[in-house]
């Protein structure tokens, strides 16, 4: 098996090849605005349990989308087939689509040709990656765990992929970005420990030290206690706070904001979390998975976000953006929340400042209950612990959270600096590890 | 739209196994899938966006030595399949480099065999404009109601023409259609806002579905129904009996009942993402799951329903069987890989893909609750305290399918044996066995209804199941409702 890579694969399109298919796209277009997208990837994934494979999967998928509109009437048609004559067709059937669409009033005509910064998308290493390197990583993560006779369930990906946004106003973008995943659930009987990473480096995933953190939690579970439902302080590991934060994020969108259906209505300029937090974009950040560019065509951007607990920006569509004059649409494609003020250095020192708190590795089926207050709920779930005295003295049962995060983030024990945080329901975040008070454990489940 | 996108797609498929074959590995099959997926969304009494996608491409998957490798393309030539063929099997043979237990496969026999999803309206034949004029009468409708301050409504159609061949002789082909509907209506009141959502059920049939939905006599009802539960008195946390309709139940049947009867779950295939089972392999046949009252049945013949294709994607015929019978946990969903670990002689055909990109894995069946012999009024009359839910809402549950928490769409409080007015906040909690232990009556087959699901996600890289629960009303006593706030 070959070690660099996928010599086998048909290129990935370049900028010349989908600058050649945006023009055949608009030459073959008649409507008022024509944008095409485009979506090219190769992607691997190498699938573990039980210590050994359980599937090892390698995708082409190439993927090119074009919108046509005649004045607000527009259509959209999508291919997988590149060859010229499925190309046209598809041109075609947008256009159908368009001509047979009512007037959206809401339609506005692709953006101009905007400026890009120039990101550090794409990785050479993580390129050349496939299956020899992915079957590398899971040897090491099932050999470690074997080691030490526990069981091994996760997975080593890596994938390439084109991205580009083209269209009638002499809008042209093209972007390569790469994508490294490990994740790895460590099982001692029914006891389990995990930790994964994500990075556009594969040599950035560090699968050695996150496998013996996976086995680390999973071997502490072996003994577990019940503890009673009811308030506690936790101290919530950067996975756990990235699951509570993403659940913000998503509901910060400024058509909701204006009509009333968003918890934070009302809000913008105001005070909703601690005034030591702030959460900024920073697509430029080499440890955040940032892009260039937006599906739109619109650029990414540094931009803030909260600061120092108050809201000071929603996430705009373009339509809601024009009708309030905003010019700049601020992304977020690489958030990083902060804390400012004194804080510790790292997870373990604030394991070793707290008296008493549950650790929380990670939470799980985090999903909203209460919309107008974002309440939300879901489980603890792959080591969760009694810090006592400053150590950890026993696994404890997981248990269900009922909290909102717009009460949570204001009571904040102390922190962490702010590092690498993805889970399997979350994009990837930089946040601090956090120790909260009064966190509100709702039920315990069996195990 | 021609009946067979690619001409060449016997030759594809040949080119392809002809390698696989000669590498020696002991198994390999090819997908040839072509997908026409149409969507259609409104929001706020506009068209925001009509998207027609076509995806096609092909998935090899090779067994060699007793280990996997798949590789899959949308670059559809014959150049390609050889390729993506040899890709495969390098990736099977790296796999079997760390094969400690060897995959076998239950056997099956040989298909050869056409299904086409029965249609009386071609969904795709269906004018755009009559559509979109649908969902704008429909918005329009919802926002006639003093206090709607938002709408959406859409459809949703997907054309499956799909080719299965393997090693072992099998050729099936499909033509699949399904499609849903839905629209909802947002409103605010002192503060609050509260939605409530209209869905027909996603079921494999044509267009006539849409039709016999009657968006636009449902619509003023939704919304009436919106306004009255942002304005209706919370609720008081404590133990309520419960009486479930069925498009409540469908989730909870999916989420505390579909999940874990998959037996890759059961088997730790899915212990880094999805989950693993508290329906472990020992409790098959003894295991107290609910009440007597409850019979939980696979059925992937069911003509409609999402999970009836007539083979699945290990080529295995579509079959039913029982989840829970009186009560027992008696059986799961399985596929050729994990049937012969539990002793199965054959696959209960439930293994699917979501695409010729994906690998195909253990999908939960169109598991049903088999009707009782109660009448809604029935179910009511016996209950003194309760609440009547409606719909799907807030959902959560436990890696292990024990501990969950449910919302709805719409709740009535039942008072005395009647169902009075509306009530908000409603979220129940509960574990798995001790809730559907605590079932006391289901309503009759007239009351049965089948709702389903195209965005189950499970499998690293994640793809959606798709499936159809049936059910009848059902009566839950002593549950514990808890409030819908933060802290409580």
């Amino acid at each position: 098996m070959s070690t660099t890579g996928h010599k086998t694969w048909p290129k990935l399109a370049s900028p010349d090849e989908f600058r050649f298919l945006a023009d055949l796209v608009l030459k073959h277009s008649t409507g008022d605005h024509t944008l095409v997208s485009l979506h090219d990837q190769q992607s691997g994934t190498t699938r573990f349990a039980n210590n050994q494979i359980v599937q090892n999967v390698d995708t082409r998928r190439g993927s090119l989308s074009v919108t046509v509109a005649f004045g607000r009437r527009h259509g959209t048609a999508a291919t997988t087939d590149f060859t010229a004559g499925a190309v046209q067709e598809t041109v075609t059937r947008a256009t159908q689509i368009a001509h047979l669409s009512p007037e959206d009033p809401e339609y506005l005509p692709p953006v101009e040709p905007q400026p890009y910064l120039t990101l550090p998308t794409t990785r050479a290493e993580t390129s050349a990656a496939g299956p020899a390197r992915r079957l590398e990583y899971t040897n090491e993560a099932i050999g470690q765990c074997r080691m030490e006779n526990l069981g091994a369930a996760g997975i080593v990906s890596s994938s390439i992929a084109t991205v580009g946004v083209s269209a009638s106003t002499g809008l042209f973008a093209h972007e390569e970005r790469t994508d490294a995943r490990f994740s790895l659930t460590a099982q001692a009987g029914e006891a389990t420990g995990w930790s994964a990473a994500a990075h556009r480096s594969i040599d950035h995933l560090r699968v050695q030290e996150r496998t013996l953190a996976a086995i680390d939690k999973a071997k502490r579970g072996l003994e577990v206690r019940e503890l009673p439902p009811g308030p506690y302080t936790v101290i919530l590991e950067p996975a756990a706070v990235a699951g509570l934060w993403s659940s913000l994020l998503w509901t910060l969108d400024a058509k909701s904001y204006e009509k009333g259906t968003s918890a934070f209505s009302g809000k913008l300029g105001q005070s909703i979390v601690d005034k030591r937090l702030t959460l900024r974009n920073l697509p430029a950040h080499e440890d955040l998975l940032g892009i260039g560019f937006t599906t739109d065509g619109l650029p990414t951007m540094a931009s803030d976000w909260i600061t120092e607990g108050r809201l000071t920006q929603l996430a705009y569509d373009r339509f809601t953006a024009k009708e309030r004059g905003i010019d700049k649409i601020p992304t977020l494609d690489a958030p990083c929340l902060s804390g400012k003020g004194p804080s510790l250095p790292t997870l373990q020192e604030l394991i070793k400042s707290t008296e008493r708190a549950i650790l929380v590795t990670n939470f799980w089926y985090i999903r909203t209950v209460n919309p107008t207050d974002l309440t939300l709920t879901g489980m603890t779930r792959d080591g969760t612990f009694l810090v006592e005295n400053g150590a950890i003295v026993s696994a404890v049962k997981n248990f269900r959270f009922h909290e909102s995060p717009l009460q949570v983030f204001n009571r904040i024990a102390a922190f962490t600096n702010p590092v690498e945080a993805i889970t399997s329901e979350t994009g990837k975040l930089l946040v601090p590890a956090m120790m909260l008070h009064d966190f509100h454990f709702s039920s315990v489940t069996r195990f | 739209m021609p009946e067979y996108p690619n001409p060449h797609q016997d030759e594809l498929a040949e080119l392809a196994l002809k390698r696989v074959v000669a590498s020696g590995a002991e198994y390999g099959d090819i997908r040839l899938l072509d997908s026409t997926t149409q969507t259609i969304r409104g929001e706020d009494r506009r068209i925001a966006s009509i998207r027609e996608a076509q995806d096609s491409g092909f998935g090899i998957r090779v067994l060699y030595h007793g280990a996997w490798g798949f590789a899959a393309s949308s670059v559809l030539s014959l150049e390609e399949a050889p390729r993506v063929a040899e890709l495969a099997i390098e990736i099977a043979k790296g796999s079997a480099s760390l094969a400690s237990e060897k995959v076998k496969l239950a056997d099956e026999p040989v298909h050869r065999d056409r299904v086409v999803t029965a249609r009386r309206i071609d969904p795709f034949a269906v004018a755009l404009e009559n559509k979109s004029a649908l969902l704008l009468d429909t918005m329009e409708y919802v926002h006639r109601q003093p206090g709607i301050v938002r709408s959406s409504a859409s459809l949703w159609a997907r054309r499956d023409r799909k080719l299965f061949v393997s090693t072992e002789g099998s050729r099936l082909e499909f033509d699949l259609i399904a499609l849903s509907g839905d629209f909802d209506a947002t409103a605010v009141h002192d503060g609050r806002f509260a939605s409530r959502s209209f869905n027909t059920p996603h079921l494999r049939m044509g267009y006539e579905l849409i039709e016999d939905a009657r968006f636009l006599a449902e619509a003023p009802r939704v919304a009436s129904e919106a306004v009255e539960k942002v304005k209706a008195p919370t609720t008081e946390p404590g133990l309520y009996d419960l009486v479930l309709d069925p498009e409540h139940l469908s989730l909870t049947m999916h989420e505390s009942c579909g999940h874990p009867s998959e037996l890759d779950r059961a088997l730790g295939y899915e212990a880094n993402y999805a989950g693993t089972s508290f329906l472990t392999t020992e409790k098959r046949g003894t295991f107290r799951y609910g009440s007597p009252h409850v019979s939980l049945v696979a059925d992937n013949c069911e003509p409609g329903t999402l999970a009836a294709t007539g083979y699945d994607d290990d080529g295995v015929a579509c079959q039913q069987w029982d989840i829970v019978r009186d009560g027992i946990f008696v059986g799961y969903c399985t596929n050729r890989e994990v049937a012969q670990k539990i002793g199965a002689i054959r696959s209960h055909g439930s293994n699917r893909a979501d695409s010729w990109g994906s690998v195909p894995i253990v999908r939960i069946a169109n598991i049903g609750l088999e009707p009782g012999a109660a009448t809604l009024d029935g179910l009511f009359a016996d209950v003194r305290r309760g609440i009547y839910i409606e719909g799907h809402g807030s959902y959560s549950i436990d890696q292990r399918r024990y501990n969950f928490q449910f919302g709805g769409d719409a709740f009535w409080l039942i008072e005395n044996g009647k169902r009075t007015h509306m009530v908000r906040d409603v979220v129940y909690h509960g574990i798995t066995p001790e809730f559907w232990g605590s079932c006391d009556g289901v309503a009759d087959r007239s009351h049965r209804r089948r709702y389903g699901f195209i965005t189950c996600g499970k499998g690293q890289p994640s793809q959606s199941g798709w499936m159809t629960h049936a059910a009848s009303h059902a009566r839950f006593r002593s549950v514990n409702v808890i409030g819908g706030q933060a802290g409580s």
